[in-house]
C-alpha cells in the first residue's frame, strides 16, 4: 500500500524562480491498484512518482509504501528500496545505449547477492516473456523504438517488483506498440502488481481494467 | 625567526584548509543538533537531513585525512630536526617550545576520538532511520574545539621554532638524571617495568575473555601507558642496542628501519578498538565482538614485536643490556 500525506515538492525553494511542482498532495493506493495520473505537462505527475520511487525527497510531507517511511530513508537505502520494490518505465527508456539488450536487462541485478547463473535465468525468463529473447546480444541503440520499450521493461521487472510506476510509457510509440503495452499493463494486474502510470495519452483514459483514474494540474490532484 | 620548510608549510596549508572546513561543520553540525528531530516531515527537517549528509561526508574526510596526516606529521619533525641546532631526532623539536609536548599529547587524544567519530558515522550510517546522526554531530561540536586546539598549537609550535637556538637532544631529555616525569620511570628497574607492562598485558586476555567492556577499555588505557613507558624505559635500548638510549622517537628513524611506525601503529590501533568498543557500545548498543578481536590482535603484534627486540639481542649476544 502506497500513502502519500501532505506531500509539497518545491524547486528553487524561497528564491525567486521557485517552482511548486506538487502543492500538499494527499494519496492512497491499495496494493494491486491500477492507477492512472492524468495531467498536462508541468502538472507534477513525473515529480509524484518520482516521490514514491523514492528518486527525490518532498520538501515537506511523507511517503510511506508498505509502512516505511521511504521519504525518510538516507540515500543508500533509497536506492535499496528502489532495487527491492520498484520497477521503473521512463518515457525515453534511459536504456545505456553501449549496452546490449542482456546487459541491459541485467543491470539492476548486478548489485544483488545473486549468482550469475540466477541472474541469467531470470533474465532469459523476463527476455522469453516480452518476445526479445532472439535481440540478445543486440546494442540497444540499434533497436527500433518497441524493441526498446520491451527492453525497458524487462528491467523494470527483473527484479520482481511489487509497484510498477511507468512515466509516459507511450510517448515514442505508435498505435500498435501502444496497444500491447496496454496488454503488459493488464497482465502485470493480473499478476496483482501495483501500477501507476503517469500519462496524457488519452488511450489510458476509462480503461475498464484500471482501479482509478486520477487529475491533476499545477501540482495538485483536482 | 620562524622555521619554514616546505613540509612545515604543507602542514600549515593543510592546517588553513581544514580550518575552512571544520567551522562549517561546526555551525552546521550545532543546527543539525539544536532542530534534530526525526520523527518530522517539515521542510526544515529534510532540509537538515539533506545537511547532515554532506557535513557527515566532509567531517569524514576531514578526519580521513587527520588520521595518516599524525605520521606524516611526525616524519616531518623528524627531518625538521636536521635543521634545528642540537636536535637529533622529533624529540628535540617537540622540546624546542613549551606547545610541543602539549601539542603532542592532543594529536594522540585526538586520534581517539577521530576514529571514534568515524565508527559512530559508520554504525549511522548501515541504518535507515539516521539511528545515530544527533549523537555523532553533538561528539563533532565537542572534538571541533580539541581540533581546534590542535591546529593552534601546530601554528603555534612551528612559528615559535627559532632555528638559531639550541635546543636539548634525545639523549638529555632521555635519561634518567632528568627531572622529567618520563625520566622517573628510568630509574626503575627492569623486572618492574616488564612485571607492570606484562601484567597489563594479562589483564587484558583475562578481560578479553570475560568480555567486560568496560573493564577491557580500563585494561587498554593501562596497557598503553606501560606499553610507552616500557618502550622507553627498557624495550628502545634493544632497538638501539644502546642501554643509555631512551628515545621514543629515534624509533622512527630509517637508521631503525622505522620500525618505530610499526610499534606505535599496532599500540594505537590495538587500544583504539579496546577503548572504542567500550565507547561505541555504550552509546549505539552495537556488537563490539570484532572490535575486541582486533584490540587483541593489534595488541598482541605490538607486544610480539617489542619483545622480539631483546629476546633476539639475547640470542645473538648472550647477555642482556
Amino acid at each position: 500500500m502506497i500513502e502519500i500525506k501532505n506531500i509539497a515538492k518545491k524547486f528553487n525553494e524561497a528564491q525567486a524562480n521557485e517552482v511548486i511542482a506538487l502543492n500538499e498532495i494527499n494519496l492512497s493506493i491499495q496494493q494491486g491498484e491500477l492507477t492512472i495520473l492524468k495531467g498536462a505537462s508541468g502538472s507534477g505527475k513525473s515529480t509524484l512518482l518520482s516521490l514514491i520511487a523514492a528518486l527525490s525527497k518532498p520538501t515537506f510531507g511523507e511517503v510511506i509504501v508498505d509502512g516505511q517511511r521511504i521519504s525518510k530513508l538516507p540515500d543508500n537505502f533509497s536506492a535499496l528500496f528502489r532495487r527491492e520494490h520498484i520497477g521503473f518505465i521512463f518515457q525515453k527508456f534511459n536504456l545505456i545505449p553501449t549496452l546490449d539488450v542482456y546487459e541491459n536487462i541485467i543491470t539492476p541485478l548486478l548489485p544483488s547477492e545473486l549468482n550469475r547463473e540466477e541472474i541469467d535465468q531470470r533474465a532469459c525468463e523476463v527476455m522469453e516473456k516480452f518476445s526479445i529473447s532472439h535481440k540478445k546480444k543486440i546494442k540497444v541503440l540499434n533497436l527500433s523504438g518497441g524493441e526498446q520499450q520491451r527492453v525497458a521493461i524487462c528491467r523494470a521487472l527483473i527484479n520482481s517488483p511489487k509497484i510498477i510506476l511507468a512515466d509516459e510509457p507511450t510517448a515514442n510509440l505508435d498505435a500498435f506498440l501502444t496497444e500491447s503495452f496496454l496488454d503488459f499493463i493488464q497482465q502485470m494486474k493480473d499478476e496483482n502488481k501495483t501500477i501507476i502510470v503517469a500519462t496524457h495519452d488519452p488511450v489510458f483514459f476509462n480503461l475498464d481494467f484500471s482501479d482509478r483514474e486520477i487529475n491533476m494540474k499545477n501540482g495538485q490532484i483536482i | 625567526m620562524s622555521l619554514t620548510t616546505p613540509d612545515v608549510i604543507a602542514l600549515l596549508i593543510l592546517d588553513v584548509l581544514f580550518v575552512f572546513f571544520a567551522i562549517i561543520s561546526f555551525f552546521l553540525s550545532i543546527r543539525i543538533v539544536k532542530n534534530w528531530d526525526l520523527s518530522s516531515t517539515s521542510s526544515l527537517q529534510y532540509s537538515l537531513e539533506k545537511q547532515s549528509y554532506l557535513v557527515a561526508t566532509v567531517i569524514k574526510y576531514l578526519f580521513f585525512l587527520k588520521l595518516p596526516l599524525f605520521i606524516y606529521f611526525v616524519f616531518t619533525l623528524d627531518l625538521v630536526a636536521n635543521v634545528i641546532p642540537g636536535a637529533m631526532c622529533a624529540a628535540g623539536v617537540v622540546n624546542a617550545t613549551p606547545y610541543g609536548f602539549y601539542l603532542f599529547i592532543i594529536k594522540i587524544i585526538n586520534l581517539y576520538l577521530f576514529g571514534i567519530w568515524l565508527a559512530l558515522h559508520h554504525y549511522d550510517i548501515q541504518h535507515p532511520g539516521y539511528p545515530y546522526s544527533k549523537l555523532k554531530f553533538a561528539f563533532f561540536i565537542v572534538i571541533f574545539f580539541l581540533f581546534m586546539a590542535e591546529i593552534i598549537l601546530e601554528v603555534m609550535m612551528f612559528f615559535a621554532i627559532d632555528p638559531h637556538v639550541i635546543v636539548s637532544c634525545c639523549g638529555t631529555l632521555f635519561c634518567a638524571i632528568e627531572t622529567s616525569h618520563v625520566s622517573s620511570f628510568l630509574v626503575l628497574p627492569d623486572w618492574v617495568i616488564l612485571s607492570i607492562f606484562y601484567g597489563s598485558f594479562i589483564l587484558l586476555l583475562i578481560f578479553y575473555y570475560l568480555k567486560n567492556i568496560f573493564i577491557f577499555a580500563l585494561a587498554n588505557i593501562l596497557y598503553l601507558a606501560t606499553a610507552l613507558i616500557s618502550l622507553i624505559a627498557f624495550f628502545s635500548t634493544y632497538v638501539y642496542e644502546l642501554p643509555t638510549h631512551n628515545c621514543p622517537f629515534c624509533l622512527l628513524q630509517s637508521d631503525y628501519y622505522y620500525i618505530g611506525y610499526l610499534f606505535y601503529s599496532s599500540l594505537f590501533i590495538g587500544t583504539f578498538f579496546g577503548i572504542g568498543s567500550f565507547v561505541i557500545n555504550t552509546a549505539t548498543r552495537e556488537k563490539v565482538d570484532f572490535w575486541f578481536k582486533l584490540s587483541m590482535l593489534f595488541n598482541s603484534c605490538y607486544l610480539i614485536l617489542v619483545s622480539s627486540y631483546p629476546v633476539i639481542f639475547y640470542l645473538k649476544n648472550g647477555v642482556w643490556l
